[in-house]
């Protein structure tokens, strides 16, 4: 399921060709790791090994693993683009999270209403502040308080951060458009 | 010998490329994303407006059309540069992404 991600999710395909371009191309061997995790995570990023492990015990189907690699690969992208202070700073714990929930398509109008998480006006803002307070509470002992003051102090610089799709690819046909994008960005560039 | 600037400027996207953006954008997948994320409808003249300076700069060699193309497209990067960041961008990826995994540091050499 991971190597048919990598191969065919246009959200996978563009992370996997920006962060090449960032000088941290990705293997497969070194860079993913599938183990057994306890509850119900289904991936995360480890910056000091530099791996992304994903819960093979929580994921079963492709369309899960499709969200989970982009997921865990915009961490990665983050890391390889930007001096990410992960363990130090709940500032940048805080963005990545964002970003991550923002972009994947973890807050799909779909995905929220299989949660039972109805809501329509912005509810997709209001989706990414959830997931990223949720995201920062699992791996930091720190009070809901101080989490959501974090999350408000960088939400909006963090949400209309959109590297490297240009745009918040909401579905298949955002994300093709912004792949098609980003093999076209020298030419872009260079007629601006 | 340099050949002139026009000759070498081509619209930064093929143009057809503006007209699917322009359909996409109308679409009603997309005025509904758009309303589930920003709690309004998107604007979308722009990328008919984009189309026909493309065609225009294509059929014409307009400088007009160029300028306005290209008016309109440094706006969209602006746009997307338009917040403050969080974190210092890297001049250099880390050093031990590709590091095999039982080196965790750098040795001395």
């Amino acid at each position: 399921m991971l190597h048919f991600a990598m191969e065919t999710s246009p959200y996978a395909k563009l992370l996997l060709g920006a962060m090449k371009n960032s000088g941290c191309k990705v293997f497969k061997e070194r860079h993913f790791s599938c183990e057994d995790c306890s509850g119900t995570v289904s991936g995360g990023f480890d910056a000091a090994s530099s791996q992304i492990v994903l819960c093979q015990n929580n994921i079963h189907q492709q369309s899960h693993m499709n969200r989970v690699v982009t997921h865990e690969l915009i961490h990665s992208f983050d890391h390889c683009r930007a001096h990410v202070d992960w363990f130090n700073n709940l500032r940048h714990l805080a963005c990545s999270e964002i970003r991550a929930a923002n972009l994947s398509g973890d807050c799909s109008f779909i995905n929220e209403v299989s949660r039972l998480n109805f809501g329509l006006k912005e509810h997709h803002q209001e989706c990414v502040r959830g997931r990223a307070l949720r995201s920062i509470l699992a791996v930091r002992k720190i009070s809901r308080e101080e989490a959501e003051k974090i999350v408000d102090e960088v939400f909006d610089s963090c949400f209309n951060d959109h590297a490297p799709f240009g745009r918040i690819p909401h579905s298949k046909e955002d994300a093709k458009f912004a792949y098609r994008d980003y093999m076209n960005k020298d030419r872009y560039y260079a007629n601006l | 010998m340099d050949r002139p600037e026009e000759s070498r400027w081509r619209p930064p996207r093929v143009c057809e490329d503006y007209w699917t953006e322009f359909r996409h954008c109308k679409s009603l997948r997309n005025r509904f994303h758009h309303y589930y994320t920003y709690g309004a409808m998107p604007s979308c003249q722009q990328w008919n407006e984009d189309h026909n300076n493309c065609k225009q700069w294509e059929m014409h060699r307009s400088p007009e059309a160029k300028e306005a193309l290209q008016k309109s497209e440094r706006n969209r990067v602006a746009e997307q540069k338009n917040f403050t960041p969080v974190w210092q961008l890297r001049q250099e990826p880390p050093r031990d992404w590709h590091m095999p995994l039982n080196q965790e540091k750098p040795q001395d050499s």
